[in-house]
C-alpha cells in the first residue's frame, strides 16, 4: 500500500500587490490589486510504505506548503491527496493519530515545563495505553539519552537537547509516517549522527515511512534512499539519491594537507607548488599566486581538477569524475607533493541542487533561444 | 501495511476529557514555575478590581441608587463579569489570542494533533491575571452575595454564562483574522469594548445604546445578570440570554471553522512578495 499519494496537488495564495510609496498605499486602500501566487503547482507523488524520501528544493520552492497540505494544515486549491488512506484536510484528526511531525521552527514542547511533562501531555493527546506509553517513553529516553535533562524546563535546554526531545516526542505514538522539516538544523555532528541513526532504526524496525526536508547533505545521504527535488512548485527530479548524485554530481572534493618541513620529493615543479601552498596565508594571496602563474609555471594542476579556496597548507581540489579518477589524481599528486593527510568527500547536497538548477536554467534558456 | 481506519478513539470521556485535565494541570504547573510572578500577577489583578469598586463606593455614598441599582448590585456585576472572564481565561486562555495566533501562523502544531482543534488551542494557555479575576469574583460573592442554595446556584449560572459570552464573543471577533488577515487590532477593540460595557449597569443606557448592548456588542446579557438573575429569576431575560448565547456560540464556531479552511499558516507567505 502507498503511504502517500498525490495527484495534481496545487496551492495558490492570493497576494495583495502594491507599488512602493504612500500614494500607492492610498490607492491600494480603495482598490487593492490582487494577484495569485502559485506556491505549489501540480505535484504528483507516490510514496510506498517504508520508503525514506528526501524532499529538496530552495527556499520558496513549495516544500513546506506541500508538507502542510499533506498533514492537513492547509487546504489545497486543486488536486487530490491520500495519506495513509485519508484525505488530510478532510480527515485531519483521524490521520493525526498515525503521523508524526517535527517542524524545525514550531516546537511541540512546553517552554516552561520539563520534557517529561510534554511526554505526559502527548500520551493524552494520542490516547496511548498507560503501560504501553510508559514502556515506549522509557525506551525512547534510553535511546535518545534524555535522562539527564528529562526534568529540566525546556527553556533551559540547549538546542541539541531540545531537538532530541522534540524528535523523541514525535516517536511516542509510533507513527506510520513521519514528516520531518529540517530535523538536524543547528545540531553538532555527534548528535546529528545519533538522530539519523535513530530515525533510520525506526524506519527499519517499525517500517515507518520517512518524509524529510533538509539542507544537510548528511541527512539526505544517510537517511534517504529517494530524493524528490522541487522548484517553482513542481517536481524537477525524482529518483534514488544515488542516481541523483551520479548523474548530477560528477565531482569529488579532494583535500590534501601538505606535510610541513618535510623533505620535498619529486620534480622541481612539485617543489614550487608545495612551497606556494605552504607559504600562502590566505585565499586571496594563494589565488593571486596561482593567477600570477607561480604555480602553473612549474606545476599545473592534475588534468580534470579545479582548485577550490582553502587555508594555507591545504590544497583543495574539485575532481571531475567524467574526466579523470580520484586515484589518478592522487597518485599524480603523491609523486609531486609531500602529503600529510588526504580526505575525499562528496560536495554538500546544496551544490547538487545548485548544479541542477543551473542546468535547468541553461536548458530552458537554450530552448527559448532556438525556436522550433 | 494496511492502516486500519479508526474514526473515533476514546470519544469525549476517555479521550478528550483526560487530555483537557492534563492540559489544565500542566498550564497551572507552568504558571507556578515562576512563583513570585504568579502570586504578584494574580494579586495585582485582584487589587485592580477592588480599586474600581472603591470608586463605585464613593459614588454611591452620594447617590444611593442609579436607575434602581444599588452598590451591592454593582459589586455583583463586577463579580459576574470578572469571575466569568476569569474562569474562561483560566481554562481556555487562548480565546483572546485567536487573532494573533492566526495572523502569525501558530495554529500548525494544534492542527497536527488528533484532538478537536479549537479545544486544543483554547485549553493550551492559562492566563495568570485571570486567576486574580476569578478569585475576586468569588470573594465579592462571599462578601455581598445571596448565600442561600438558590442564590449560590444562580450565581454559578451567572458565572458560567458570563464566561461563555466572553469566550464566544472574543472568539468570533478573533476569527475575523482568517478573513481580513491582520485582525488583531479590531479584535482587541471589540473585546475591550465588550469588557468595558460588562462593568456598567445596563440601565444607565437608553435607546440605541441599550439596543446595541443586546445585539452587536452583547455585553448587556452579562451586565443585567445582577437584576435579571441574581435578584430573582426573570424568565423573559433568562430565555433571551440563553438564546443569544446559543446564537453567539453558533456564529463563533461557524466563523472559526469556515475561517480555518482559509488558514494560510501565517501571513508570512503574503509578506514575502
Amino acid at each position: 500500500m502507498n503511504a502517500l499519494e498525490t495527484r495534481g496537488l496545487k496551492k495558490t495564495f492570493r497576494v495583495k500587490q502594491k507599488a512602493p510609496g504612500f500614494a500607492a498605499s492610498l490607492r491600494s486602500l480603495w482598490a487593492p490589486q490582487w494577484s495569485d501566487k502559485e506556491a505549489v503547482s501540480g505535484i504528483d507523488l507516490t510514496v510506498a510504505q517504508g520508503e525514506t524520501v528526501a524532499f529538496l528544493g530552495p527556499n520558496g520552492a513549495g516544500k513546506s506548503t506541500t508538507i502542510k497540505m499533506l498533514t492537513g494544515i492547509l487546504h489545497p486549491s486543486e488536486g487530490e491527496a491520500k495519506v495513509l488512506g485519508y484525505v488530510p484536510w478532510k480527515e485531519r484528526k483521524q490521520l493525526a493519530y498515525h503521523i508524526g511531525t517535527v517542524f524545525g521552527q514550531k516546537s511541540q514542547l512546553w517552554y516552561h515545563l520539563p520534557p517529561s511533562d510534554t511526554f505526559e501531555l502527548m500520551s493524552r493527546i494520542y490516547e496511548l495505553d498507560r503501560t504501553d506509553y510508559k514502556r515506549r517513553r522509557d525506551n525512547l529516553i534510553e535511546r535518545f539519552v534524555l535522562g539527564p535533562y528529562l526534568n529540566t524546563p525546556v527553556r533551559r535546554l540547549s538546542l541539541g537537547e531540545r531537538m532530541r526531545c522534540e524528535i523523541a516526542c514525535s516517536f511516542l505514538h509510533r507513527p506510520s509516517l513521519l514528516f520531518l522539516d529540517e530535523p538536524t538544523i543547528g545540531l553538532d555532528a555527534m548528535i546529528k549522527e545519533r538522530i539519523r541513526e535513530l530515525i533510520a532504526e525506526l524506519n527499519r524496525e517499525e517500517g515507518t515511512t520517512v518524509f524529510l526536508t533538509s539542507h544537510d547533505a548528511g541527512d539526505i545521504e544517510r537517511l534517504c534512499r529517494r530524493a524528490v527535488v522541487i522548484h517553482h512548485g513542481g517536481i524537477m527530479v525524482d529518483g534514488p539519491v544515488e542516481r541523483l548524485k551520479r548523474d548530477i554530481l560528477r565531482y569529488k572534493t579532494v583535500t590534501i594537507r601538505i606535510a610541513e618541513g618535510a623533505e620535498l620529493s619529486g620534480s622541481g615543479g612539485g617543489n614550487v607548488m608545495q612551497s606556494t601552498i605552504l607559504a600562502a596565508n590566505g585565499e586571496g594571496r594563494l589565488s593571486a599566486d596561482v593567477g600570477n602563474g607561480t604555480v602553473q609555471a612549474g606545476s599545473s594542476l592534475p588534468f580534470g581538477t579545479e582548485r577550490l579556496p582553502s587555508e594555507p597548507g591545504i590544497l583543495k581540489l574539485s575532481v571531475d569524475l567524467t574526466a579523470t579518477g580520484v586515484e589518478a589524481v592522487l597518485s599524480e599528486l603523491m609523486s609531486r607533493l609531500s602529503i600529510a593527510d588526504v580526505t575525499v568527500e562528496d560536495p554538500p547536497m546544496e551544490e547538487v541542487i545548485k548544479t541542477l538548477f543551473e542546468r535547468g536554467r541553461e536548458q530552458s534558456a537554450a530552448g527559448e533561444g532556438n525556436p522550433p | 501495511m494496511e492502516v486500519e481506519k479508526r474514526s473515533r478513539r476514546g470519544g469525549f470521556w476517555i479521550g478528550t476529557l483526560p487530555f483537557l485535565f492534563t492540559c489544565w494541570k500542566l498550564n497551572l504547573a507552568g504558571a507556578m514555575e515562576f512563583r513570585l510572578s504568579f502570586l504578584m500577577t494574580a494579586g495585582m489583578m485582584f487589587l485592580n478590581n477592588i480599586i474600581w469598586l472603591l470608586f463605585w463606593g464613593i459614588f454611591f455614598s452620594r447617590f444611593p441608587s442609579v436607575g434602581g441599582w444599588e452598590l451591592a448590585d454593582i459589586m455583583l456585576l463586577w463579580a459576574v463579569s470578572a469571575g466569568g472572564f476569569g474562569w474562561a481565561n483560566m481554562l481556555f486562555g487562548n480565546f483572546s489570542r485567536i487573532a494573533y495566533l492566526t495572523a502569525h501562523g501558530e495554529l500548525d502544531v494544534y492542527m497536527t494533533q488528533p484532538k478537536p482543534v479549537l479545544l486544543n488551542i483554547l485549553a493550551s494557555r492559562m492566563s495568570l491575571t485571570a486567576i486574580g479575576d476569578f478569585l475576586f469574583g468569588l470573594a465579592i460573592y462571599v462578601y455581598v452575595g445571596d448565600h442561600s442554595l438558590g442564590g449560590l446556584l444562580r450565581f454559578l449560572l451567572a458565572l458560567l454564562m458570563s464566561g461563555l459570552f466572553f469566550l464566544f464573543f472574543t472568539l468570533a471577533a478573533g476569527s475575523l483574522a482568517f478573513f481580513i488577515g491582520n485582525a488583531e487590532g479590531i479584535a482587541f477593540q471589540l473585546f475591550n469594548g465588550f469588557l468595558t460595557f460588562t462593568t456598567y449597569p445596563t440601565d444607565i443606557f437608553k435607546g440605541l445604546g441599550r439596543m446595541m448592548l443586546f445585539t452587536i456588542l452583547p455585553a448587556g446579557f452579562i451586565s443585567y445578570m445582577p437584576i435579571g438573575l441574581l435578584r430573582g429569576w426573570d424568565n423573559g431575560f433568562m430565555f433571551t440570554a440563553a438564546a443569544a448565547l446559543l446564537a453567539l456560540t453558533a456564529l463563533a464556531l461557524l466563523l472559526f471553522y469556515t475561517g480555518l479552511r482559509r488558514y494560510s499558516s501565517g501571513n508570512r507567505m503574503a509578506m514575502r512578495s
